[in-house]
């Protein structure tokens, strides 16, 4: 295959081209942290003219991470990557097949006199130490006897040879991985409020719903708080459903997700849900006091049967005053009465006393003879929930672990080989050890040092 | 709390130990480098007491976790890691002259940790989305690799002092001469480097992790997010050029220099930026 060189082939088999590319690459998400991205893009478009700003959207500049040119540049790397990979995997697989010859000249031609000694042994006997040695540091020996010379050679980590296509590897993984995920996946999200059930939810990019093949019921959410007042523990308590039959119930809580027929759901936010009810009270000057629980909507007769009062409106907070309630009280040929009936409205007449002659719609007594007193709003909240599926996660799991085994590989292991050639020089042994190593040159010489002193150690206690 | 007045001593100890390591470099005296080695090593083991200290206060405040999990606790930790890489690389090395560059950025960590305004020292329970057991090991795992580049920057900067001083060595200073050759520099910045990104990968798929179970997705391209990533690929185009194309010496240094650049930027300078995410919106 590494023959077949075309001036593309060798374009992009060239690792220029791959620093070229991861640097683009990091350029491109530097600009995207500068220039405001999706929801954050509004701000800008009330500073510079309509038509850039239609011309940036255009380009997506304003979804860089999602754009055709990060594609593209993904992809470009993904090509560059494989064409790389397949042009050196031969000569990987080479080094990694290829099993050395005992006799190496080239190994002892430039080899410094540190890796050799001198020692009165016999040749067969040392022989059998040295290899004993080699097999307990490397494993398989290979030797070869001539007259008065005998030739060892092993090896270890051939293996990690394939770290970096591991590594290469994972990042293809990866790519297509982050791409099938943008491409198939969803981001979601969906508030519910405390009892009610939905059925969708609305993507985060265009804000339209996506109908779910299941409906989602919140029966409760919890807040909790530390006695510093940050918050401690947020819980949804959730019943999924299908077709009426309860698919699967949980309690959500923040880093423990739930996933139903492929999507997950996180606890991503809360607050007070909207038109809740109201604890009303009503008193008639001289007379008893009726509470009710009441919403929008209601109706009642008034005890004394003067008329209707009908509640318009519940409000949490109106016009920072607290909570609020709007009510119209009818009656057979008089005016409708309509006015506002708020929880605080000590505090509020403390600081205006005269605040029902200037606002009468803010008086409580305007229908006389009747009081009405909010005793207080029922807290409910409504939980937000963020909605993923995301396809390729599991794609993008593996690679995370091929990834780290393959940088494992590529740290702590080396591909070594180490020979070893004695020689009988008159009634002495010549011994040279001399080692290979495709990276990492200086801890491959520290091998060799310590391999040196064993074996003369092994030798003088043999004698 | 007496944890964090441990901390306090601990800024002048390695103070103090950088001073040593400057006298050993500039008065050729072995004498302070031992010094220096046995002050350093003695604030780092204050500082690990601090830190258990620390840990078993907050289960004794019933928060109970580790101290890794707002600003103030990850400066220290950070300071942590640089002196345990430096010592036990000085061990490993036999040579002293790297300390007169690590133990400075050690001790401008911890300073600013003591010092800088807005950074709060109390021991806080952790809000929701941090009650993760993956903030430990995401937090545990960068800072490693913060800690391995650090070291590579310190080379770098140690390599352009070298080299600034021209190529006679027998003119120039004591504090030159100390210095390890060019070629150990390069080697070392390599070494570090490599650890760097090992660390960095594992502290990006942990906090992946993480935030596929807070977050609800293993990425968003949040500028912390992003930066991880400009810094990753800084580092990697490093490791090619050098193993691929044969940069060495100078123009490595340079990477180290804008390597540790993107980290300072990862760590402290995304807070300049917008955010587009942020919990409880
Ligand atoms: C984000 C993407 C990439 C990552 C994380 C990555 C990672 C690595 C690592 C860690 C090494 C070091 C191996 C060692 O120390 O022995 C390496 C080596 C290498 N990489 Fe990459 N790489 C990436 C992209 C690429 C691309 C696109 C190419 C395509 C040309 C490429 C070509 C090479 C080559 C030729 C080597 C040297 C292999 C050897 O020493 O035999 N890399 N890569």
């Amino acid at each position: 295959m590494s023959k077949n060189k075309s001036g593309i082939w060798s374009f992009f088999s060239s690792v220029k081209l791959a620093i070229v590319f991861l640097s683009l690459i990091a350029f491109f998400a530097l600009i995207g942290t500068l220039v405001p991205q999706r929801e954050a893009a509004g701000a800008l478009a009330e500073r510079i003219s309509p038509a850039l700003f239609s011309f940036l959207q255009q380009m997506q500049v304003f979804d860089l991470y999602h754009s055709v040119w990060f594609f593209l540049l993904s992809g470009l790397l993904a090509v560059n990557l494989m064409i790389c990979s397949v042009d050196r995997f031969p000569l990987a697989w080479r080094r990694f097949r290829i099993r050395p010859a005992p006799q190496n000249e080239n190994a002892f031609k430039y080899l410094p006199e540190k890796n050799t000694f001198k020692i009165r042994a016999d040749i067969h006997q040392a022989a059998d130490t040295a290899v004993a040695l080699l097999r307990k540091h490397y494993g398989d020996v290979a030797r070869a006897d001539e007259d008065g010379s005998v030739f060892l050679c092993s090896g270890k980590g051939r293996f990690s040879l394939f770290g970096v296509y591991i590594v290469h590897l994972s990042i293809l993984l990866l790519i297509a991985g982050a791409i099938i995920g943008s491409v198939f996946g969803v981001e979601g999200y969906v508030n519910i409020t405390e009892g009610e059930e939905v059925s969708a939810i609305h993507l985060r990019d265009n804000h339209q719903a996506l109908p779910l093949p299941f409906s989602v019921r919140c029966d409760r959410f919890i807040v909790e708080f530390y006695e510093n007042g940050a918050p401690k523990t947020f819980q949804s308590d959730l019943v999924f459903l299908k077709n009426g039959k309860m698919l699967q119930s949980g309690k959500l809580r923040v880093n423990h997700p739930i996933e139903v027929e492929g999507f997950r759901f996180y606890q991503a936010s809360y607050g007070a849900a909207p038109g809740g009810k109201a604890t009303l009270a009503l008193r008639r000057d001289g007379g008893g006091r009726d509470v009710m629980n009441v919403s929008a909507g209601y109706i009642f007769e008034l005890p004394g049967k003067e008329g209707t009062f009908q509640v318009l409106r519940v409000e949490e907070n109106l016009m920072k005053m607290g909570p609020a309630v709007k009510v119209a009280v009818r009656s057979a040929g008089k005016e409708e009465a309509v006015f506002w009936v708020f929880q605080q409205i000590d505090q509020i007449r403390k600081i205006s006393p005269d605040i029902f002659e200037q606002v009468p719609v803010f008086n409580p007594g305007l229908f006389r003879p009747y009081t009405f007193v909010l005793l207080g709003l029922e807290e409910k909240y409504y939980t937000g929930l963020q909605v993923n599926r995301d396809p390729g996660t599991p794609l993008v799991a593996v690679a995370a672990l091929f990834l780290i085994g393959g940088l494992m590989l590529i740290l702590f292991f080396y591909a070594r080989q180490v020979w070893i050639r004695m020689d009988q020089e008159k009634d002495q042994l010549h011994i040279r050890i001399a080692g290979q190593s495709y990276k990492n040159k200086a801890g491959l010489e520290r091998e060799v040092q310590y391999l040196l002193c064993e074996l003369k150690d092994n030798l003088e206690r043999s004698k | 709390m007496i944890n964090t007045a441990i901390l306090s001593w601990v800024t002048f100890i390695y103070f103090a130990a950088f001073v040593f390591y400057l006298f050993r470099m500039i008065l050729g005296r072995e004498f302070w480098g031992k010094l220096a080695t046995g002050v350093a090593l003695a604030g780092l083991v204050a500082q690990s007491v601090a830190l258990i200290i620390r840990w078993k206060t907050s289960y004794a405040l019933g928060m109970g976790h580790a101290p890794l999990s707002n600003f103030y606790e990850s400066l220290i930790f950070f300071a942590w890691t640089i002196v345990l890489l430096y010592l036990l690389m000085e061990r490993r090395l036999k040579n002293r002259s790297i300390g007169v560059f690590v133990l400075p950025v050690a001790f401008l960590i911890m300073a600013y940790a003591s010092i800088a305004p807005g950074i709060n020292n109390r021991i806080e329970p952790l809000i929701p989305a941090l009650q993760s057991n993956w903030l430990t090991s995401h937090v545990l795992t960068c800072f490693m690799g913060y800690a391995a580049f650090t070291v590579a920057f310190a080379l770098g900067m140690m390599f352009f002092v070298k080299t600034s001083a021209g190529g006679d060595l027998s003119k120039a200073s004591v504090f030159i001469r100390l210095l390890p050759s060019e070629y150990q520099m390069d080697e070392l910045m390599y070494s570090s480097a490599a650890l760097g990104f090992i660390f960095l990968t594992l502290g990006i798929v942990t906090g992946s992790v993480w935030a596929h179970y807070a977050w609800g997705s293993y990425w968003s391209w949040d500028p912390k997010e992003t930066w991880s990533l400009i810094t990753w690929l800084t580092y990697a185009v490093m490791l090619h050029a050098r193993l691929v194309r044969g940069w060495r010496g100078k123009r490595m240094a340079i990477m180290a220099i804008v390597g540790f650049g993107c980290v300072l930027f990862t760590y402290l300078g995304v807070n300049l930026l917008p955010s587009l995410h942020s919990y409880m919106t």
